[in-house]
């Protein structure tokens, strides 16, 4: 037997194997990621069912000159800009408060509790989120009550029906749901500090405020640096936006609940004007991959460090 | 116990910490609550309102009209169907993946992984997707909840930060025993790897049981459905009300299309209740890790 032969051999079954383990993963990439974007070219088409994909005649941009002239496209990028901008600053802070709270917890057990049950709303449906928006904000529901009762309000608020509500209704969801979450990483970055520094501040005299803000915020700073920048480049697409456009808005409010994710689908799917709602799409993802890319090329700047 | 002294700085922050947490933990907490109480007590009763702490009226007759509508139980049976056999599959593929890619002598490795992070930046968009969908004739078919999902770039980097921190000593004395890879992945790795095993399954797992966009457009067949769209047409009262006395017909009962909506909302969030709690241990470690890298 040759020893160099049988290792060459052997170096190649163990490529195919590993080529093997990878090749599910590739295919779904390629089939649910890579197809659909030859599909893109439909955008600057005249599609129709007949003609089939790569059918029908070039339009070049029309439909884009379309949807610029298109009102609800106004209303609807106007909204999901403004959505999206609200939560960023409202959202972005309060997960490091929480962070620092907890830390603060004189009690471990009471601090796994806290932790758990404030993760858990992460993990719902948006299903969920929305029945149990629906039945809490109702007019006859138990929020409405507790501010009648406490003297806050003199008639019960419509907050699913009154337009000038759903920004601030979004954005609380949003508190609602992440906040426990975000803080889960935060939380990850103060338990890292080494016990040394804690001990060396206090020989010099710090207390507990003091100590949170010279150890335990710049410990975090950078993390709360690199998910901001990752927040800025999702802007566009905004997470939850499409979920409570879609599921809390209504005829009442549609005015500010209306998103592009929603006006995608109702041009596409509902109405089948496949062609239209890939323009938008696309208008749509060009815009996130600009933000991502600027959001990426910032993070650079001031870490040092490609996020990706 | 007197080791320790507090100072009024100590006990003040201990308050304050206390005090703010219990109110976060009220405000999270307890709409969930408030679906299980009002799940629990009795419909008629519960039309009169005010039940904020306890049941007023118990029976679990809600529960039992839950498990009589043949809509809700097949709801029920395809959500748990594609949440395991999604979650199990997307598992291995993006674990399989992940160690390959680890693995120095993989050819074409760098293509692979450029391919994959083009996927976060761009994707083809929800009309393209339909039309492949379409073409594949996965519209109306139950590998439409399995297949597009099977591999998530974002997991995978969670799994390659995990397979690296594994000593190299547990594949190279198996290298030289005569282990392939395959062997090495099944046998060595995986057994080893619980905890990222557990936090990438809870993750997928959640949003296999939570995701509605799928059901509602791609699938149009009624046996197909999923809890969550079942959920949808219980959202809005009124819709409810027909769907109710379609499936109650004159038949008596205490049970209000409102009550059986809060048991249906309990069932479909207690998995996750009583999964999270035994996961987060882990995952809060695995997160640690994938954070590091990132």
């Amino acid at each position: 037997m040759h020893p160099r032969k049988i290792k060459t051999s052997r170096g190649w079954d163990n490529q195919l194997i590993l080529q093997l383990m990878l090749l599910p993963a590739l295919l779904t990439l390629l089939i649910f990621s890579y197809l659909p974007m030859f599909g893109i070219v439909i955008a600057f088409k005249d599609y129709n069912v007949l003609d089939g994909l790569f059918g029908g005649a070039w339009v070049g941009f029309d439909h884009f000159r379309e949807m610029f002239g298109d009102e609800r496209f106004h209303s609807a990028l106007r909204n999901t800009l403004a959505m999206s901008s609200i939560k960023l600053v409202v959202t972005f802070l309060a997960p490091v408060l929480f962070a620092l709270i907890l830390n603060e917890l004189p009690l471990a057990r009471f601090k796994k509790w806290t932790q758990t049950l404030t993760t858990l709303p992460h993990f719902l449906s948006y299903v969920i989120i929305a029945t149990l928006t629906m039945i809490f904000l109702d007019p006859k529901g138990i929020v409405n009550g507790l501010l009648q009762s406490l003297g806050l309000t003199n008639g019960p608020i419509e907050f699913l029906a009154e337009p000038g509500h759903f920004w601030t209704l979004g954005a609380s969801l949003d508190l609602w749901q992440e906040t426990g979450w975000g803080a889960i990483i935060y939380l990850a970055a103060i338990t890292g500090i080494n016990t040394e520094i804690y001990e060396a501040a206090k020989v010099d005299g710090a207390g507990r405020l003091r100590t949170i803000w010279h150890i335990n915020l710049p410990a975090i700073r950078s993390a709360i640096m690199v998910l901001l920048i990752l927040n800025i480049g999702s802007l566009i697409y905004g997470g939850s936006n499409f979920n409570q456009s879609y599921l809390l808005g209504n005829v009442f409010n549609r005015d500010t609940s209306y998103v592009l994710g929603y006006y995608t689908l109702d041009n596409g799917l509902l109405q089948m004007r496949y062609a239209f709602a890939t323009a938008v799409d696309l208008f749509q993802s060009c815009i996130s991959l600009v933000l991502l890319l600027a959001a990426n090329w910032t993070a650079k700047k001031i870490n040092g460090s490609n996020i990706f | 116990m007197n080791a320790i002294k507090l100072t009024w700085e100590d006990k003040a922050v201990n308050a304050a910490a206390v005090l703010i947490s219990l109110v976060l933990l009220v405000v999270a907490a307890y709409p969930l609550y408030y679906v299980l109480i009002n799940s629990l007590n009795d419909g008629a009763d519960a039309a009169s309102g005010h039940i904020y702490f306890y049941p007023r009226k118990f029976s679990l007759e809600n529960y039992s009209m839950v498990f009589k509508q043949s809509y809700l139980i097949t709801g029920l049976g395809m959500s748990v169907a594609r949440t395991i056999v999604g979650t199990a599959a997307a598992v291995l593929v993006t674990a399989m993946a992940a160690y390959a890619l680890t693995k120095e002598k993989l050819r074409f490795k760098k293509l692979y992984l450029a391919m994959a992070i083009i996927t976060m930046y761009f994707s083809g968009g929800l009309i393209p997707l339909y039309f492949v969908l379409n073409e594949l004739h996965l519209l109306n078919n139950f590998l439409v909840y399995v297949l597009p999902s099977l591999f998530t770039f974002f997991h995978c980097l969670l799994f390659m930060a995990f397979f690296r921190e594994l000593p190299k000593e547990l594949y190279e004395s198996a290298y030289i025993d005569g282990a392939n890879d395959l062997y090495i992945f099944f046998k060595i790795v995986i057994p080893l790897s619980m905890p990222v095993v557990a936090t990438i399954s809870l993750f997928v797992g959640v949003n296999h049981w939570n995701d509605y966009f799928v059901p509602s457009f791609f699938i149009s067949r009624e046996s197909l459905q999923t809890l969550p769209v079942i959920l949808i047409r219980l959202l809005s009262l009124s819709e409810a009300q027909q769907q109710i006395q379609q499936y109650l017909g004159n038949h008596q009962s205490k049970v209000t299309m409102e009550s059986l909506r809060y048991a249906t909302l309990f069932v479909s969030i207690l998995p996750i209740t009583l999964l999270y709690p035994l996961v987060q241990r882990f995952f809060v470690k695995g997160m640690l890790v994938g954070s590091i890298k990132a």
